[in-house]
């Protein structure tokens, strides 16, 4: 039986008119269930764990980014259930990268019922699913308002960025991987996520991607760009907005990494601050399904080895 | 083929450490390895390829299938395949490998020894020839 979980807060006013849309849909394809709404933040993890308690198998999340943390953190004992995603948030960053990019595509996805394994990555005491960033990406959001819209407003926010940017001073940073070796350099903007988020072929592995500072403008105003577009939800991931194909690039695959900086710098999970260094980052054997759009045959088949 | 976003290139080289960044210990992997940093001590060891670029500085032992030396290497080479010195490149030290290969503008200073391909992998059980041991002199007390 499907369990909705509904942040009525989520993306503001225009999506509650959209909530009797949705539940009207979701009854013609047969997948109305149990529909609860939260109160207050963090009550969606509360409510996941009494419902994995009760026996649902399925779990959707009605919201954006933060719900489905927070839903996710509340189903980390029950490896059997299937989490769904229909985003209303502000930021759905997680369910465009698992392939959905609209509540009318998410219903179609829920009812379809495509399952894939994830690992969740801890992060101290935290789990989540997708990216974590810290350095320039996790102090832009501190310091530019991204919540506005309109042209002007992009315009400001495209302005107060490249002003950041420019400015901002690279972290001293030293990260222990896999207990095997240790690197040592200096960051402009760090990013782990999950490599099978970006790719459901690949395994279950952090991809570290790590870049210095930006030396030519061109590059740096790209960079701007890429990081506000992705926060008003219609870019790419932020780990894959990384300069990955610069000299300065580095990025490599782990199990588990300790990431220690100079000065300490705060962290950044799914776009909301969560901690700060230093911290130990790690993928667990604790496992999420979700019902997600990606088609496995989209993907390259070779996708680098399989780890054993 | 590969999505567009994969930006990450889970589909290229697995790891890339770029200049500027200083590594210690030993980097072991099991896909293709691109170094342009420093690295102190250590090993590297893969099965995939290896490129040392134009900025970096090793001082460790490497095993890969092939590798190619376009900057500075203080350590032995041991390659499944094909070593390749680029111009830029600097190897102190001996190299084994099926085949070498020294760019003109490369410098190499070590011994090179040149098997045949493959023959670096461990032989498989019926191929094995009865190992033939010294006769030992045994003397009576």
């Amino acid at each position: 039986m499907y369990y909705y979980i509904v942040n009525p807060a989520a993306g503001g006013a225009q999506n509650k008119a959209l909530q009797e849309k949705l539940r009207s849909r979701l009854d013609q394809l047969g997948i109305r269930g149990e529909w609860v709404k939260t109160t207050a933040p963090g009550e969606a993890t509360n409510l996941a764990a009494a419902a994995a308690a009760k026996g649902h198998t399925t779990i959707v999340a009605v919201g954006g980014d933060d719900t489905v943390n927070e839903v996710v953190n509340g189903v980390t004992e029950h490896e059997g259930l299937a989490v769904g995603i229909i985003p209303l948030g502000s930021t759905n960053r997680l369910a465009t990268q698992l392939g959905i990019t609209s509540w009318q595509q998410a219903c179609e996805v829920l009812a379809a019922r495509r399952l894939t394994s994830y690992s969740l990555i801890a992060a101290g005491q935290k789990y989540f699913l997708s990216t974590l960033t810290l350095g320039f990406e996790t102090d832009l959001d501190k310091n530019v308002d991204t919540t506005a819209t309109g042209w002007r407003a992009r315009v400001g926010q495209l302005r107060a960025g490249w002003g950041h940017a420019r400015n901002y001073q690279t972290l001293r940073c030293r990260i222990n991987v896999d207990d095997q070796f240790k690197l040592d350099c200096s960051v402009f903007s760090l990013s782990i996520a999950n490599q099978k988020f970006l790719n459901p072929l690949a395994d279950n592995r952090l991809v570290v991607a790590l870049s210095d500072h930006p030396g030519r403008q061109l590059q740096l105003g790209n960079y701007v760009w890429q990081m506000l577009h992705s926060r008003i939800g219609r870019g790419t991931n932020p780990a894959t907005a990384s300069f990955a194909e610069d000299a300065a690039t580095t990025r490599f695959l782990a199990q588990r990494v300790v990431i220690e900086t100079e000065p300490v710098t705060g962290i950044m999970v799914d776009g909301k601050v969560a901690g700060r260094t230093p911290i130990a980052i790690r993928l667990t054997d604790r496992h999420v399904r979700f019902i997600t759009e990606k088609v496995v045959a989209d993907f390259k088949d070779a996708v680098g080895p399989r780890s054993k | 083929m590969a999505r567009r976003d994969d930006v990450l290139g889970v589909t290229g080289a697995e790891t890339v450490i770029g200049a500027g960044v200083t590594i210690e210990g030993s980097l072991i992997s099991e896909a293709d390895i691109s170094i342009d940093g420093t690295m102190h001590g250590g090993d590297i060891k893969t099965t995939g390829d290896l490129t040392i670029g134009v900025n970096a500085k090793i001082k460790a032992n490497i095993w890969a299938l092939n590798i190619s030396v376009a900057g500075e290497l203080d350590g032995s080479i041991i390659a499944e395949g094909e070593a390749t010195i680029r111009e830029t490149g600097r190897v102190t030290g001996d190299i084994t490998s099926a085949g070498l290969a020294i760019v003109s503008g490369g410098i190499f200073s070590g011994r090179s020894i040149v098997h045949r391909q493959r023959e670096l992998d461990l032989p498989r059980p019926d191929d094995t020839e009865p190992e033939r041991r010294p006769p030992v002199k045994i003397r009576r007390l």
